[in-house]
């Protein structure tokens, strides 16, 4: 096993609702990522991966909070920090984020150089602007963007553009872990694939090092991930390789994300996940047994009323489901 | 559709806006069936009657049966009434200089000040510098706290028709009591009278009733346009877009209320009526509707069921109304209220000018503004002339804001909390 | 700037067309009436004016100025070619003074009355709507409710409520006049004090009036700002809550310039009727007096310069917005 950059265990994140519901979307997640591996987390949406990602963070703000858990990052746990402390020593600095919507991320009345600027002074309040901007001008060519981007609003730059000037803002400071939440699927083709070269040379350049991927669309994930952990309801149901996951997949909602997937990887392509009949559970008020159950082809009678745990099937692989890992497998080969 | 109407009235906001409008529409629509009196008929001689009960003196006295009640504190109410502090502070002047000690006079105390007043009191003592007229001030004064102190009764006279002599009708004893029922002309005037002494609040709930519908008239014109133009310029595009904007954008900086006061002038006093002026108002104030629809237009212009529809070979009428009208429907009644609410606000201001409705037939709160401000009620303290009307209007367009408002947060979630 | 140049000479050539506009309009609306306007305004006058030789010098003033009995083409000519000497003709119910005469005298008045009334009202507004959106609760429970109340209330409402509590009952400033009727105009320090005591109760009956609407404006445009995605980045790029407040405030500020010029006809038209409730001597009580003594040419006039009035202020506003706006340039540029 390599070096944990971050290390997630158990953490419970809440919602509250303006009638003061509790919603749960991030229920007793685990997690563990080593340097140097990118992570992907998949599912549909509104099944809580985009919260785990803002709550992976540590940094809370209405109507997202915390609840329980803890957060290890680069050896340090953040969870309890002061948010000013977390703000100042570990945001942008040792782990960062691509939101989804990339498109409006950026202030629209400042330009991309300024912006960078009131970063870096967030974090170090001396630093001389001169400096500010050589070290940026330098890292947007290490990752081929003009310069002339720098003295630009982001009205003036294209959707693809804007995207990679993004994520260069992002790892500017060079944070450990960049967390990438559904980084290019408001794109086109083209500027999709320069998107996903660009993330997948960061590591390799040095600016991080370990990323979590966040996407609906599989087969970009089988591309960029090395583990791939599914989420269903706010839940973990599956964490396994990139090759098992798709290859193998144990869960039977895995399954049916997966299950369409065509080989070889060059082939791969686009699969809806609406492709299961139904929709998650209502979380304001999720069931007592296993969430997926109401749409589950295997279901059993007990799988509405227990309590299903993550199981540990070795290697660091796990599964929630009541079945054995045979009477899946087999089930997925010759039917049920 | 229920399940809408129920989320609009989850909305603290629009319920509360929706209650005070509904009280006013009720008022407005009960009161003439209970007052029956013509809102502009002039009763009263003279300007601006105080609010109050108005009980007539000649039937009161000769009301069917007198009571006889023996209050205590009768006597002393009449005095206080009738003694006003001014007289009390010109009583203790008189008694200080007279070598009363100061502080054994208590103006408050109308019982102790009158025995005082009785025992030093001297008509002809005339103090060093008092002028002539201020000792017939005292004179009278005196002469009246001893018509008030009498305990006889007041003698009711009339004229013999045949001698032309006065002759003893009744006599009115103080303690005699009249019920106020069986007094056959009692008015309320609950808001007093006005500059030309008409009953405040009959034609306050009659002026309301001609502004909401001034309003009304003027919104659905204003909405009417507003929307044809914005669903043509946003649905068909093109040139008919550009000329529409282009009028719309002109109409946007060239004040409404200029076009307002040109137009009013131009018809002239005589064919001024209330719906003149409302369709006046209705036709200058379309262009906000007509940005807003088109906006919405636009957006929905490229959906999937506008797409399929046209497809299907829908014409273009039928997908206005079907695949268009539903989505922007909320968008319209809210614009709709908007423009009732500035409509009425548009009303007062022209009549302020002294451009609203002609005056002889029906009063609107602009018009009951305007002669209340001609009259200068808010400089002679009649307050009852302009409070109420302001109130009323202003009661009126918050209400419908606040509608707007929570209609508002219903459709727009992102303007919540 | 190759932007922004077009940026101006789009909105310069809209000012050119509204005003072109405004002014035909302003010739042919009162043409609509029926029968000779020349007539019928002289024949409404007749009455008023005991002197019979000012009636008819009038009535040849106006057929000259207008030209009543030519077609309407060369009467709009003759109108034209008259403004454009500065000939509005006599004013009916002050003859002899001429209209450019009597609106010389109260446009002063009305303009710096308005604008200083109108731009102080707007910059409350909105940081009160900024502060609303941001400390959220009790703040915002109370300030609404109150803004929504305010900028419904009728903008003479306003005047008189605030003439009756601070001019008639506790009797701080006078209740009517640009200054004492006693005085005569002049640059002594007696007079000064006097107009600026004159001042207060039309000048901030004006401000409440805008700062009602501004401040619900800005509310929202800030709740909207405050969700944007640009917000959620900032911070989880650790920069501080100040500086995210500044760009949301910035940004939110930027739409509501827009706003102000768009609704700066509505105000100014307000603000003229809050004008009469003090007898201000501006345009607004000129009007009025217009109004009354059935002054044609005095009313067109009048409502000539509060239109161009309204339309440069409009145009400065929609100048300013272009150099301080990045995204108007870009738009333009593209």
């Amino acid at each position: 096993m390599g070096q944990a950059v971050l290390e997630v265990n158990d953490l419970t994140t809440k919602y509250i609702t303006r009638f003061r519901e509790d919603i749960y979307a991030v229920d007793h997640v685990s997690l563990r990522v080593e340097e140097g591996k990118t992570l992907g987390i998949a599912g549909e949406s509104g099944c809580g991966k985009s919260t785990l990602a803002l709550s992976l963070m540590g940094y809370y703000f209405p109507p997202l909070h915390y609840v329980s858990g803890e957060i290890i990052l680069n050896g340090r746990k953040i969870t309890g920090m002061k948010p000013d402390e977390i703000r100042k020593t570990a945001l942008g600095t040792e782990i960062a984020y691509i939101p989804q919507a990339a498109m409006n991320a950026l202030n629209p009345t400042q330009k991309v150089i300024n912006f960078i600027e009131d970063v870096i002074l967030a974090h170090n309040p001396t630093q001389d602007k001169k400096d500010i901007y050589e070290l940026a001008r330098a890292s947007f060519e290490v990752l081929g963007l003009p310069a002339s981007v720098l003295h630009k609003y982001p009205v003036e730059l294209s959707g693809g553009m804007k995207q990679r000037t993004v994520i260069a803002v992002s790892v500017i400071l060079r944070p450990t872990v960049l967390i990438a939440d559904e980084p290019s699927s408001a794109l086109d083709v083209t500027s999709q694939k320069m998107v996903i070269k660009m993330l997948k040379g960061l590591m390799e350049n040095g600016f991080i090092k370990a990323m979590i991927f966040i996407t609906h669309e599989l087969p970009l994930l089988y591309n960029v991930a090395d583990d791939i952990m599914v989420m269903y309801a706010g839940q973990i149901v599956e964490k396994a390789t990139a090759k098992q996951a798709v290859f193998d997949p144990l869960h039977p909602y895995s399954k049916g994300l997966m299950g369409s997937i065509i080989v070889p990887e060059s082939g791969l392509r686009s699969v809806k996940l609406t492709a299961i009949p139904g929709a998650p559970p209502n979380l304001k008020k999720p069931p007592a047994g296993c969430r997926f159950a109401e749409r589950c082809k295997y279901v059993q009678p007990e799988c509405k009323v227990t309590y299903v745990p993550l199981y540990d099937a070795g290697n660091g692989r796990a599964y929630r489901c009541i079945l054995s890992e045979k009477t899946l497998r087999e089930a997925y080969q010759h039917g049920w | 559709m229920r399940h809408t109407l129920r989320q609009i009235f989850r909305s603290g906001k629009f319920v509360v806006g929706f209650s005070i409008f509904m009280m006013i529409l009720l008022i407005v629509i009960v009161y003439p069936l209970v007052v029956t009196h013509p809102p502009l008929e002039i009763i009263g001689q003279g300007t601006f009657f105080p609010p109050g009960i108005y009980v007539s003196t000649y039937d009161a006295i000769n009301a069917p049966t007198t009571y006889m009640l023996n209050l205590t504190d009768a006597a002393a109410k009449r005095v206080a009434n009738k003694l006003k502090n001014e007289d009390r502070l010109a009583m203790k002047e008189w008694m200080v200089a007279a070598g009363v000690p100061e502080s054994e006079i208590d103006i408050a105390d109308t019982e102790s000040l009158l025995t005082l007043w009785k025992r030093h009191y001297d008509p002809n003592k005339r103090m060093e510098g008092m002028t002539f007229a201020r000792l017939r001030y005292y004179q009278r004064v005196n002469a009246a706290i001893e018509g008030l102190l009498s305990t006889e009764a007041a003698i009711i006279a009339a004229k013999n028709r045949e001698t032309g002599a006065l002759e003893e009708v009744s006599a009115v004893k103080q303690t005699d009591y009249v019920n106020i029922s069986e007094v056959a002309n009692v008015r309320v005037l609950a808001l007093g009278t006005d500059n030309f002494g008409r009953d405040v609040l009959t034609e306050l709930v009659r002026a309301t009733g001609v502004s909401l519908q001034i309003g009304f008239v003027a919104g659905l014109i204003a909405t009417l346009i507003g929307l044809t133009l914005g669903l043509l310029a946003g649905y068909i595009g093109g040139l008919v877009d550009d000329v529409i904007m282009f009028f719309t954008n002109l109409f946007t900086v060239i004040p409404g209320f200029v076009l307002l006061i040109l137009i009013s002038f131009s018809i002239g006093q005589d064919k001024r009526g209330a719906f003149t002026i409302a369709t006046v108002i209705g036709l200058t104030s379309w262009v906000w509707t007509t940005r807003a629809v088109r906006a919405q237009v636009m957006s929905l212009r490229n959906r999937d069921h506008v797409n399929l529809s046209k497809l299907s070979g829908h014409s273009i009428p039928y997908i206005i109304l079907t695949d268009i009208l539903p989505y922007i429907a909320s968008y319209v009644v809210m614009a709709l209220i908007l423009q009732i609410s500035s409509g009425i606000l548009a009303e007062a201001g022209l009549s302020i000018l002294g451009l609203g409705p002609r005056t002889t037939e029906v009063p609107t709160l602009g018009l009951m503004m305007n002669w209340a401000m001609i009259y200068q009620a808010p400089i002679l303290g009649k307050w009852w002339a302009y409070l109420p009307v302001l109130v009323t209007i202003a009661l009126i367009t918050f209400s419908m804001n606040l509608m707007n408002t929570g209609l508002d947060q219903v459709f727009n979630p992102a303007l919540r909390d | 700037m190759k932007g922004y140049r077009k940026y101006f000479l789009t909105k310069l050539a809209w000012f050119a067309i509204t005003f072109v506009f405004a002014f035909v309009l302003n010739f042919t609306l009162p043409r609509l009436m029926p029968g000779d306007p020349v007539a019928a305004i002289v024949a409404r006058q007749a009455q008023g004016i005991s002197n019979p030789i000012g009636v008819q010098a009038i009535y040849q003033q106006y057929t000259e100025l207008f030209g009543t009995n030519k077609p309407i083409i060369e009467q709009f000519f003759i109108y034209v070619k008259n403004v454009l000497g500065g000939d509005f003709g006599f004013s009916f119910s002050q003859y002899p003074r001429t209209v450019v005469d009597v609106i010389r005298a109260s446009i002063l008045w009305t303009v710096c009355l308005q604008f200083p009334a109108i731009i102080v009202g707007w910059l409350i507004g909105n940081t009160l709507g900024a502060l609303a959106a941001y400390l959220k609760g009790g703040f915002d429970k109370v300030l609404m409710p109150i803004s929504i109340f305010v900028s419904n209330f009728p903008a003479f409402g306003m005047a008189v409520i605030l003439m009756v509590i601070f001019g008639v009952t506790l009797k701080w400033f006078p209740t009517s006049g640009g200054y004492g009727y006693d005085l005569i105009p002049s640059f002594d320090w007696k007079f000064i004090r006097s107009v600026i005591v004159h001042y207060q109760l039309p000048f901030w009956s004006i401000v409440l009036i805008a700062i009602g609407g501004q401040a619900i404006g800005m509310r929202a445009m800030s709740i909207y700002e405050l969700n944007a995605d640009y917000v959620k980045y900032s911070r989880f790029m650790g920069i501080k809550d100040s500086t995210i407040v500044r760009y949301v405030f910035r940004n939110a500020m930027l739409p509501q310039i827009t706003g102000l010029a768009l609704s700066i006809g509505t105000m100014v038209g307000g603000a003229l009727v809050a004008e009469i409730v003090f007898s201000y001597p501006g345009l607004g009580t000129t009007l009025l007096t217009a109004v009354m003594g059935q002054d044609y040419p005095l009313i067109s006039f009048a409502t000539l310069i509060i239109t161009i009035m309204v339309l440069s202020a409009t145009f400065i506003i929609e100048i300013l917005y272009g150099v301080i706006d990045p995204r108007i340039k870009a738009a333009q540029a593209e």
